[in-house]
Protein backbone atom coordinates (compact mmCIF):
# COMPACT_ATOMS: atom_id res chain seq x y z
CA UNK A 1 0.00 0.00 0.00
CA UNK A 2 2.74 2.45 0.95
CA UNK A 3 5.74 3.07 -1.28
CA UNK A 4 7.81 4.59 1.52
CA UNK A 5 7.30 4.01 5.20
CA UNK A 6 6.04 7.06 7.09
CA UNK A 7 8.31 8.65 9.64
CA UNK A 8 6.70 8.54 13.05
CA UNK A 9 7.72 11.10 15.67
CA UNK A 10 6.17 10.47 19.04
CA UNK A 11 4.98 13.73 20.62
CA UNK A 12 3.92 12.05 23.84
CA UNK A 13 6.67 10.08 25.58
CA UNK A 14 8.28 10.16 29.01
CA UNK A 15 11.53 9.17 30.66
CA UNK A 16 11.64 7.88 34.21
CA UNK A 17 9.93 5.33 36.41
CA UNK A 18 6.22 5.42 37.16
CA UNK A 19 5.05 5.05 40.76
CA UNK A 20 1.85 3.14 39.96
CA UNK A 21 2.94 0.80 37.19
CA UNK A 22 6.02 -1.27 36.36
CA UNK A 23 7.35 0.49 33.26
CA UNK A 24 10.93 -0.59 33.81
CA UNK A 25 13.69 1.82 34.65
CA UNK A 26 12.55 4.58 32.34
CA UNK A 27 16.07 5.09 31.01
CA UNK A 28 17.13 6.62 27.73
CA UNK A 29 18.33 3.21 26.52
CA UNK A 30 14.99 1.62 27.38
CA UNK A 31 13.08 4.35 25.57
CA UNK A 32 15.26 4.02 22.47
CA UNK A 33 14.73 0.25 22.51
CA UNK A 34 10.98 0.79 22.82
CA UNK A 35 11.04 3.15 19.82
CA UNK A 36 12.98 0.60 17.79
CA UNK A 37 10.66 -2.25 18.78
CA UNK A 38 7.70 -0.56 17.09
CA UNK A 39 9.57 1.46 14.45
CA UNK A 40 9.24 5.03 15.78
CA UNK A 41 11.98 7.35 14.53
CA UNK A 42 12.08 10.08 17.19
CA UNK A 43 10.27 11.26 20.28
CA UNK A 44 9.48 14.43 22.16
CA UNK A 45 10.02 13.37 25.75
CA UNK A 46 9.07 14.69 29.13
CA UNK A 47 10.46 13.64 32.46
CA UNK A 48 8.44 11.80 35.12
CA UNK A 49 10.39 13.78 37.72
CA UNK A 50 9.02 17.02 36.34
CA UNK A 51 5.48 15.61 36.38
CA UNK A 52 5.41 13.59 39.58
CA UNK A 53 8.04 15.15 41.85
CA UNK A 54 9.63 18.51 41.07
CA UNK A 55 9.07 20.38 37.79
CA UNK A 56 12.13 22.60 38.23
CA UNK A 57 14.52 19.73 38.91
CA UNK A 58 12.86 17.45 36.37
CA UNK A 59 13.10 19.99 33.55
CA UNK A 60 16.80 20.53 34.28
CA UNK A 61 17.50 16.78 34.49
CA UNK A 62 15.75 16.21 31.20
CA UNK A 63 18.16 18.42 29.30
CA UNK A 64 21.05 16.34 30.58
CA UNK A 65 19.32 13.08 29.74
CA UNK A 66 18.68 13.94 26.09
CA UNK A 67 21.66 16.20 25.32
CA UNK A 68 23.51 13.55 23.26
CA UNK A 69 20.41 11.89 21.87
CA UNK A 70 19.52 13.17 18.41
CA UNK A 71 16.31 11.11 18.38
CA UNK A 72 14.98 12.56 21.62
CA UNK A 73 13.70 16.12 21.97
CA UNK A 74 12.94 17.69 25.34
CA UNK A 75 9.47 18.67 26.54
CA UNK A 76 9.30 20.75 29.72
CA UNK A 77 6.57 20.93 32.31
CA UNK A 78 5.08 24.39 33.00
CA UNK A 79 3.76 25.93 36.18
CA UNK A 80 2.18 29.32 36.74
CA UNK A 81 4.85 31.68 38.01
CA UNK A 82 2.88 32.77 41.08
CA UNK A 83 5.49 31.22 43.40
CA UNK A 84 8.49 31.92 41.21
CA UNK A 85 9.30 28.22 40.74
CA UNK A 86 10.29 28.14 37.08
CA UNK A 87 11.14 31.77 36.45
CA UNK A 88 9.43 34.59 34.62
CA UNK A 89 11.37 33.81 31.43
CA UNK A 90 10.32 30.16 31.33
CA UNK A 91 9.17 30.20 27.70
CA UNK A 92 12.18 32.08 26.38
CA UNK A 93 14.54 29.85 28.34
CA UNK A 94 12.82 26.77 26.96
CA UNK A 95 13.34 27.91 23.40
CA UNK A 96 16.95 28.81 24.09
CA UNK A 97 17.59 25.32 25.42
CA UNK A 98 16.01 23.48 22.53
CA UNK A 99 12.75 22.50 24.20
CA UNK A 100 10.19 21.47 21.57
CA UNK A 101 6.97 21.49 23.58
CA UNK A 102 5.60 22.16 27.06
CA UNK A 103 3.26 20.03 29.10
CA UNK A 104 0.75 21.18 31.70
CA UNK A 105 -0.61 19.08 34.57
CA UNK A 106 -3.04 21.52 36.21
CA UNK A 107 -4.96 18.84 38.11
CA UNK A 108 -1.86 17.11 39.46
CA UNK A 109 -0.03 20.38 40.17
CA UNK A 110 -2.94 22.19 41.77
CA UNK A 111 -3.61 25.26 39.63
CA UNK A 112 -6.27 26.51 37.24
CA UNK A 113 -5.13 26.37 33.63
CA UNK A 114 -7.62 29.10 32.66
CA UNK A 115 -6.69 31.28 35.63
CA UNK A 116 -4.80 34.56 35.57
CA UNK A 117 -1.51 33.05 36.80
CA UNK A 118 -1.29 30.40 34.10
CA UNK A 119 -2.40 32.92 31.47
CA UNK A 120 0.92 34.71 31.67
CA UNK A 121 2.80 31.52 30.84
CA UNK A 122 0.37 30.47 28.11
CA UNK A 123 0.68 33.88 26.51
CA UNK A 124 4.46 33.53 26.52
CA UNK A 125 4.27 30.02 25.02
CA UNK A 126 2.11 31.32 22.20
CA UNK A 127 4.56 34.16 21.61
CA UNK A 128 7.52 31.78 21.23
CA UNK A 129 5.39 29.27 19.31
CA UNK A 130 5.85 26.34 21.67
CA UNK A 131 2.96 23.87 21.59
CA UNK A 132 1.15 23.01 24.82
CA UNK A 133 0.44 19.34 25.57
CA UNK A 134 -2.34 18.57 28.05
CA UNK A 135 -3.85 15.18 28.82
CA UNK A 136 -7.64 15.17 28.84
CA UNK A 137 -7.91 13.91 32.44
CA UNK A 138 -6.00 17.01 33.59
CA UNK A 139 -8.61 19.55 32.56
CA UNK A 140 -12.26 19.69 31.49
CA UNK A 141 -13.25 20.62 27.96
CA UNK A 142 -14.86 23.98 28.82
CA UNK A 143 -11.54 25.01 30.39
CA UNK A 144 -9.69 23.77 27.33
CA UNK A 145 -11.93 25.94 25.16
CA UNK A 146 -11.45 28.93 27.41
CA UNK A 147 -7.67 28.85 27.04
CA UNK A 148 -7.95 28.11 23.31
CA UNK A 149 -10.06 31.26 22.84
CA UNK A 150 -7.89 33.36 25.12
CA UNK A 151 -4.69 32.29 23.32
CA UNK A 152 -5.63 31.73 19.68
CA UNK A 153 -1.98 31.52 18.60
CA UNK A 154 -1.28 28.75 21.11
CA UNK A 155 -1.21 25.27 19.58
CA UNK A 156 -2.89 22.97 22.10
CA UNK A 157 -2.56 19.19 21.79
CA UNK A 158 -4.92 17.16 23.97
CA UNK A 159 -3.76 13.63 24.71
CA UNK A 160 -5.25 10.59 26.44
CA UNK A 161 -8.71 11.31 25.08
CA UNK A 162 -9.83 7.69 25.49
CA UNK A 163 -12.98 6.45 23.79
CA UNK A 164 -15.79 8.24 25.63
CA UNK A 165 -15.25 11.89 24.70
CA UNK A 166 -16.15 12.45 21.04
CA UNK A 167 -19.30 14.40 21.94
CA UNK A 168 -17.15 16.93 23.79
CA UNK A 169 -14.14 16.79 21.47
CA UNK A 170 -16.06 17.46 18.27
CA UNK A 171 -17.57 20.74 19.40
CA UNK A 172 -14.35 21.99 20.94
CA UNK A 173 -12.39 21.24 17.77
CA UNK A 174 -15.08 22.77 15.57
CA UNK A 175 -15.01 26.04 17.49
CA UNK A 176 -11.25 26.25 18.10
CA UNK A 177 -8.85 25.64 15.25
CA UNK A 178 -5.88 25.70 17.62
CA UNK A 179 -7.12 22.60 19.48
CA UNK A 180 -5.49 19.39 18.26
CA UNK A 181 -5.75 15.79 19.42
CA UNK A 182 -2.94 13.42 20.25
CA UNK A 183 -3.23 9.76 19.29
CA UNK A 184 -2.18 8.29 22.65
CA UNK A 185 -5.22 6.31 23.78
CA UNK A 186 -7.35 7.95 21.09
CA UNK A 187 -9.38 4.80 21.00
CA UNK A 188 -12.95 5.39 19.76
CA UNK A 189 -13.88 2.74 17.20
CA UNK A 190 -13.22 4.35 13.80
CA UNK A 191 -12.75 7.62 15.68
CA UNK A 192 -9.45 8.53 14.05
CA UNK A 193 -10.95 8.35 10.57
CA UNK A 194 -14.07 10.21 11.73
CA UNK A 195 -12.00 13.05 13.19
CA UNK A 196 -9.76 13.36 10.14
CA UNK A 197 -12.81 13.48 7.86
CA UNK A 198 -14.26 16.36 9.92
CA UNK A 199 -11.18 18.35 10.84
CA UNK A 200 -8.32 17.16 8.63
CA UNK A 201 -5.16 15.25 9.43
CA UNK A 202 -3.43 18.45 10.46
CA UNK A 203 -5.48 18.51 13.65
CA UNK A 204 -4.19 15.10 14.80
CA UNK A 205 -0.74 14.60 16.32
CA UNK A 206 0.97 11.23 16.64
CA UNK A 207 1.79 10.34 20.24
CA UNK A 208 1.97 7.11 22.19
CA UNK A 209 1.80 7.90 25.89
CA UNK A 210 4.75 5.59 26.52
CA UNK A 211 6.01 4.14 28.73
CA UNK A 212 2.72 4.01 30.69
CA UNK A 213 0.97 3.07 27.47
CA UNK A 214 2.27 0.49 25.01
CA UNK A 215 3.44 2.43 21.94
CA UNK A 216 2.29 -0.48 19.76
CA UNK A 217 -1.29 0.76 20.27
CA UNK A 218 -0.79 4.12 18.58
CA UNK A 219 1.49 2.72 15.87
CA UNK A 220 -0.97 0.00 14.90
CA UNK A 221 -3.98 2.30 15.14
CA UNK A 222 -2.41 4.83 12.77
CA UNK A 223 -0.71 2.54 10.26
CA UNK A 224 -3.68 0.15 10.04
CA UNK A 225 -6.13 3.02 9.82
CA UNK A 226 -8.27 3.55 6.75
CA UNK A 227 -6.52 6.87 6.12
CA UNK A 228 -4.45 7.52 3.02
CA UNK A 229 -0.67 7.60 3.15
CA UNK A 230 -0.54 11.40 2.97
CA UNK A 231 -2.76 11.77 6.04
CA UNK A 232 -0.76 9.13 7.91
CA UNK A 233 2.44 10.99 7.10
CA UNK A 234 0.95 14.29 8.27
CA UNK A 235 -0.17 12.80 11.58
CA UNK A 236 3.04 10.83 12.01
CA UNK A 237 5.22 13.91 11.85
CA UNK A 238 3.82 14.99 15.20
CA UNK A 239 4.84 18.40 16.48
CA UNK A 240 8.51 18.50 15.54
CA UNK B 1 9.97 -7.61 13.34
CA UNK B 2 7.56 -10.54 13.00
CA UNK B 3 5.34 -11.07 9.93
CA UNK B 4 2.29 -9.47 11.51
CA UNK B 5 4.12 -6.37 12.72
CA UNK B 6 5.67 -6.10 9.27
CA UNK B 7 2.17 -6.11 7.77
CA UNK B 8 1.28 -3.18 10.02
CA UNK B 9 4.29 -1.23 8.82
CA UNK B 10 3.57 -2.10 5.19
CA UNK B 11 -0.03 -0.96 5.75
CA UNK B 12 -1.45 -4.19 4.35
CA UNK B 13 -3.91 -6.65 5.86
CA UNK B 14 -2.12 -9.53 7.54
CA UNK B 15 -2.73 -13.03 6.19
CA UNK B 16 -0.21 -15.03 8.23
CA UNK B 17 -2.44 -15.92 11.17
CA UNK B 18 -6.11 -16.66 11.71
CA UNK B 19 -7.12 -13.93 14.16
CA UNK B 20 -10.27 -14.45 16.19
CA UNK B 21 -11.44 -11.62 18.43
CA UNK B 22 -12.80 -13.20 21.62
CA UNK B 23 -14.38 -10.04 23.03
CA UNK B 24 -16.49 -7.89 20.76
CA UNK B 25 -19.85 -6.11 20.73
CA UNK B 26 -22.02 -4.47 18.07
CA UNK B 27 -24.31 -1.51 17.75
CA UNK B 28 -24.67 1.90 19.41
CA UNK B 29 -24.11 2.62 23.11
CA UNK B 30 -25.79 5.61 24.73
CA UNK B 31 -23.01 6.64 27.09
CA UNK B 32 -20.75 7.88 24.30
CA UNK B 33 -20.73 8.38 20.54
CA UNK B 34 -19.33 5.53 18.45
CA UNK B 35 -18.77 6.26 14.75
CA UNK B 36 -20.00 3.37 12.62
CA UNK B 37 -20.93 0.91 15.38
CA UNK B 38 -22.79 -1.56 13.17
CA UNK B 39 -21.68 -4.95 11.79
CA UNK B 40 -20.93 -3.79 8.25
CA UNK B 41 -18.24 -1.29 9.26
CA UNK B 42 -17.00 -3.77 11.86
CA UNK B 43 -16.35 -6.30 9.09
CA UNK B 44 -14.65 -3.58 7.05
CA UNK B 45 -12.25 -2.89 9.93
CA UNK B 46 -11.66 -6.63 10.42
CA UNK B 47 -10.79 -6.93 6.73
CA UNK B 48 -8.51 -3.91 6.90
CA UNK B 49 -6.41 -5.67 9.52
CA UNK B 50 -6.90 -9.33 8.65
CA UNK B 51 -9.14 -10.38 11.52
CA UNK B 52 -11.10 -13.44 10.45
CA UNK B 53 -13.76 -13.75 13.10
CA UNK B 54 -15.22 -12.06 16.17
CA UNK B 55 -17.20 -13.45 19.09
CA UNK B 56 -19.56 -10.76 20.32
CA UNK B 57 -22.56 -9.69 22.36
CA UNK B 58 -24.71 -6.84 21.11
CA UNK B 59 -24.60 -3.58 23.04
CA UNK B 60 -28.37 -3.77 23.23
CA UNK B 61 -28.06 -7.06 25.11
CA UNK B 62 -25.52 -5.91 27.69
CA UNK B 63 -26.83 -2.36 28.13
CA UNK B 64 -30.62 -2.62 28.10
CA UNK B 65 -32.50 -5.76 27.18
CA UNK B 66 -30.99 -9.24 27.11
CA UNK B 67 -33.89 -10.82 25.21
CA UNK B 68 -34.03 -8.21 22.45
CA UNK B 69 -30.26 -7.97 22.40
CA UNK B 70 -29.70 -11.71 22.10
CA UNK B 71 -32.16 -11.77 19.21
CA UNK B 72 -30.16 -8.94 17.61
CA UNK B 73 -26.95 -10.91 18.14
CA UNK B 74 -28.48 -14.00 16.51
CA UNK B 75 -29.64 -11.94 13.53
CA UNK B 76 -26.18 -10.48 13.00
CA UNK B 77 -24.59 -13.94 13.08
CA UNK B 78 -27.19 -15.22 10.64
CA UNK B 79 -26.14 -12.49 8.19
CA UNK B 80 -22.42 -13.29 8.43
CA UNK B 81 -21.86 -16.69 10.08
CA UNK B 82 -18.32 -16.95 8.74
CA UNK B 83 -17.35 -13.70 10.48
CA UNK B 84 -19.30 -13.72 13.74
CA UNK B 85 -20.25 -16.00 16.62
CA UNK B 86 -22.52 -14.77 19.39
CA UNK B 87 -22.35 -14.73 23.15
CA UNK B 88 -25.66 -15.25 24.92
CA UNK B 89 -25.90 -12.30 27.28
CA UNK B 90 -27.30 -13.23 30.67
CA UNK B 91 -28.65 -10.33 32.70
CA UNK B 92 -29.38 -11.70 36.17
CA UNK B 93 -32.38 -9.38 36.46
CA UNK B 94 -33.90 -10.48 33.15
CA UNK B 95 -34.80 -14.16 33.40
CA UNK B 96 -31.50 -16.01 32.87
CA UNK B 97 -33.23 -19.37 32.47
CA UNK B 98 -35.37 -18.07 29.63
CA UNK B 99 -32.37 -16.74 27.70
CA UNK B 100 -30.31 -19.89 28.20
CA UNK B 101 -33.30 -22.00 27.27
CA UNK B 102 -34.05 -20.03 24.14
CA UNK B 103 -30.51 -19.79 22.77
CA UNK B 104 -28.49 -22.52 24.50
CA UNK B 105 -28.83 -25.00 21.65
CA UNK B 106 -28.56 -22.41 18.88
CA UNK B 107 -25.29 -22.88 16.97
CA UNK B 108 -25.09 -19.14 16.29
CA UNK B 109 -23.95 -18.80 19.89
CA UNK B 110 -20.62 -20.08 21.14
CA UNK B 111 -20.50 -18.77 24.68
CA UNK B 112 -22.18 -16.81 27.44
CA UNK B 113 -21.52 -13.16 28.33
CA UNK B 114 -21.85 -11.72 31.85
CA UNK B 115 -21.44 -8.03 32.74
CA UNK B 116 -21.80 -7.78 36.52
CA UNK B 117 -20.70 -4.11 36.64
CA UNK B 118 -23.32 -2.97 34.14
CA UNK B 119 -26.06 -5.04 35.75
CA UNK B 120 -24.99 -4.14 39.30
CA UNK B 121 -25.08 -7.75 40.40
CA UNK B 122 -22.13 -9.67 41.85
CA UNK B 123 -20.38 -12.35 39.82
CA UNK B 124 -20.73 -14.75 42.74
CA UNK B 125 -24.47 -14.09 43.14
CA UNK B 126 -27.01 -16.92 43.05
CA UNK B 127 -28.90 -15.54 40.04
CA UNK B 128 -25.97 -16.67 37.89
CA UNK B 129 -26.36 -20.31 39.05
CA UNK B 130 -27.93 -21.54 35.78
CA UNK B 131 -24.96 -20.13 33.86
CA UNK B 132 -22.42 -22.09 35.87
CA UNK B 133 -24.55 -25.22 35.70
CA UNK B 134 -24.72 -25.04 31.92
CA UNK B 135 -21.03 -24.17 31.61
CA UNK B 136 -19.93 -27.15 33.71
CA UNK B 137 -22.34 -29.50 31.97
CA UNK B 138 -21.48 -28.56 28.39
CA UNK B 139 -18.10 -26.83 28.33
CA UNK B 140 -19.69 -23.65 26.98
CA UNK B 141 -17.21 -20.83 27.80
CA UNK B 142 -18.35 -17.87 29.88
CA UNK B 143 -16.89 -14.42 29.24
CA UNK B 144 -17.31 -12.16 32.24
CA UNK B 145 -16.36 -8.53 32.61
CA UNK B 146 -13.77 -8.07 35.37
CA UNK B 147 -12.40 -4.90 36.98
CA UNK B 148 -10.10 -4.70 39.98
CA UNK B 149 -11.77 -3.04 42.94
CA UNK B 150 -15.30 -3.35 41.57
CA UNK B 151 -18.03 -4.40 44.03
CA UNK B 152 -19.44 -6.66 41.33
CA UNK B 153 -16.56 -8.35 39.45
CA UNK B 154 -13.37 -7.98 41.43
CA UNK B 155 -10.63 -10.60 41.17
CA UNK B 156 -11.48 -12.33 44.48
CA UNK B 157 -14.99 -12.91 43.15
CA UNK B 158 -13.55 -14.45 39.99
CA UNK B 159 -11.37 -16.64 42.17
CA UNK B 160 -14.34 -17.73 44.27
CA UNK B 161 -16.51 -18.59 41.28
CA UNK B 162 -13.70 -20.48 39.56
CA UNK B 163 -13.04 -22.46 42.74
CA UNK B 164 -16.71 -23.25 43.18
CA UNK B 165 -17.12 -24.30 39.53
CA UNK B 166 -13.88 -26.02 38.53
CA UNK B 167 -15.45 -27.50 35.42
CA UNK B 168 -16.38 -24.12 33.96
CA UNK B 169 -14.25 -22.32 31.40
CA UNK B 170 -14.26 -18.68 32.46
CA UNK B 171 -12.79 -15.97 30.26
CA UNK B 172 -11.70 -13.12 32.52
CA UNK B 173 -12.66 -10.16 30.33
CA UNK B 174 -10.02 -7.40 30.46
CA UNK B 175 -8.03 -9.47 32.99
CA UNK B 176 -8.90 -7.00 35.73
CA UNK B 177 -8.17 -3.88 33.57
CA UNK B 178 -5.70 -2.02 35.84
CA UNK B 179 -2.04 -2.86 36.49
CA UNK B 180 -3.06 -4.28 39.87
CA UNK B 181 -5.99 -6.11 38.31
CA UNK B 182 -3.74 -7.71 35.70
CA UNK B 183 -1.39 -8.97 38.41
CA UNK B 184 -4.31 -10.38 40.36
CA UNK B 185 -5.90 -11.96 37.28
CA UNK B 186 -2.66 -13.80 36.52
CA UNK B 187 -2.54 -15.08 40.09
CA UNK B 188 -6.14 -16.30 39.89
CA UNK B 189 -5.42 -18.03 36.58
CA UNK B 190 -2.40 -19.76 38.10
CA UNK B 191 -4.62 -21.12 40.89
CA UNK B 192 -7.69 -21.95 38.77
CA UNK B 193 -7.13 -23.97 35.58
CA UNK B 194 -10.55 -23.01 34.22
CA UNK B 195 -9.70 -19.32 34.07
CA UNK B 196 -8.59 -17.91 30.69
CA UNK B 197 -7.08 -14.42 30.50
CA UNK B 198 -8.68 -12.14 27.90
CA UNK B 199 -6.51 -9.13 27.15
CA UNK B 200 -8.53 -6.11 25.99
CA UNK B 201 -8.76 -3.00 28.15
CA UNK B 202 -7.36 0.49 28.38
CA UNK B 203 -4.36 -0.32 30.56
CA UNK B 204 -2.96 -3.55 29.17
CA UNK B 205 0.37 -3.74 27.33
CA UNK B 206 2.41 -6.14 25.25
CA UNK B 207 4.73 -6.61 28.21
CA UNK B 208 1.81 -7.69 30.38
CA UNK B 209 0.52 -10.04 27.70
CA UNK B 210 3.96 -11.63 27.38
CA UNK B 211 4.02 -12.01 31.16
CA UNK B 212 0.61 -13.69 31.09
CA UNK B 213 1.86 -16.18 28.51
CA UNK B 214 4.99 -16.92 30.51
CA UNK B 215 3.01 -17.49 33.69
CA UNK B 216 0.00 -19.50 32.48
CA UNK B 217 0.79 -20.49 28.88
CA UNK B 218 -0.49 -19.30 25.53
CA UNK B 219 -3.32 -21.83 25.72
CA UNK B 220 -4.76 -19.76 28.59
CA UNK B 221 -4.53 -16.29 27.02
CA UNK B 222 -6.87 -14.94 24.32
CA UNK B 223 -6.95 -11.79 22.23
CA UNK B 224 -10.05 -9.63 22.50
CA UNK B 225 -10.61 -6.04 21.46
CA UNK B 226 -13.94 -4.88 22.93
CA UNK B 227 -14.70 -3.30 19.55
CA UNK B 228 -16.70 -1.23 18.68
CA UNK B 229 -16.72 -0.11 22.32
CA UNK B 230 -12.98 0.51 21.83
CA UNK B 231 -11.20 0.42 18.49
CA UNK B 232 -10.09 -3.09 17.55
CA UNK B 233 -6.55 -2.00 16.69
CA UNK B 234 -5.59 -0.82 20.19
CA UNK B 235 -5.52 -4.28 21.78
CA UNK B 236 -4.44 -5.97 18.57
CA UNK B 237 -1.31 -3.82 18.30
CA UNK B 238 -0.19 -4.83 21.77
CA UNK B 239 -0.29 -8.50 20.81
CA UNK B 240 1.32 -8.02 17.41
CA UNK B 241 4.40 -6.29 18.81
CA UNK B 242 4.64 -8.26 22.09
CA UNK B 243 7.68 -10.36 22.90
CA UNK B 244 6.11 -13.71 21.98
CA UNK B 245 7.17 -16.57 19.75
CA UNK B 246 5.24 -17.02 16.51
CA UNK B 247 3.43 -20.03 17.96
CA UNK B 248 2.53 -18.19 21.16
CA UNK B 249 1.26 -15.19 19.21
CA UNK B 250 -0.84 -17.40 16.94
CA UNK B 251 -2.38 -19.11 19.96
CA UNK B 252 -3.23 -15.82 21.68
CA UNK B 253 -4.59 -14.28 18.49
CA UNK B 254 -6.90 -17.11 17.59
CA UNK B 255 -5.79 -20.66 18.28
CA UNK B 256 -6.79 -20.74 21.92
CA UNK B 257 -10.26 -19.24 21.53
CA UNK B 258 -10.97 -21.37 18.47
CA UNK B 259 -10.37 -24.47 20.56
CA UNK B 260 -12.61 -23.20 23.35
CA UNK B 261 -15.45 -22.62 20.89
CA UNK B 262 -15.45 -26.28 19.85
CA UNK B 263 -17.51 -27.45 22.82
CA UNK B 264 -20.71 -28.37 21.01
Amino acid sequence: MAEARPILIDADAMLGRHPRRDVGGGTVDELLAALDRVGIAEAVVGNMTAWLHDPHRGNAQLLDLVKDQPRLHPCWVMLPDSCGELGADFAEEAVAKGVRAVRAFPRDHGYHLAGADAAVVLHALARVRLPLLVDAPQVDWPTMETIARAHPALRIVVGAAGYRMLRQIAGAMERNVNVHLGTADLSSHCGLEWLVARFGAGRIVFGTGQPYRDPAEAVTRLLWSELGDADVATIGRGIV
Amino acid sequence: MNDLARAVWERRSQQATRIVDAHAHAGPYSVFFIPEPDPGPMIRVMDRCGVSHAVFSSHLAIQLDAAAGNAATAAIVAEAPDRFTGYITVNPWQDPLAELGKWGDDPRFGGIKLHPDLHEYPLNGSRYAPVWELAELTGCPVLTHTFAGSPYNDMPMLDEVAERHPGATILAGHSGVTPLGIDQAIEVAERRPGVILEVCGSHNSGADIARMVRRVGADRVVYGSDFPFIDLRMSLGRVLFADLTDNERAAVLGGTISGLLEWR
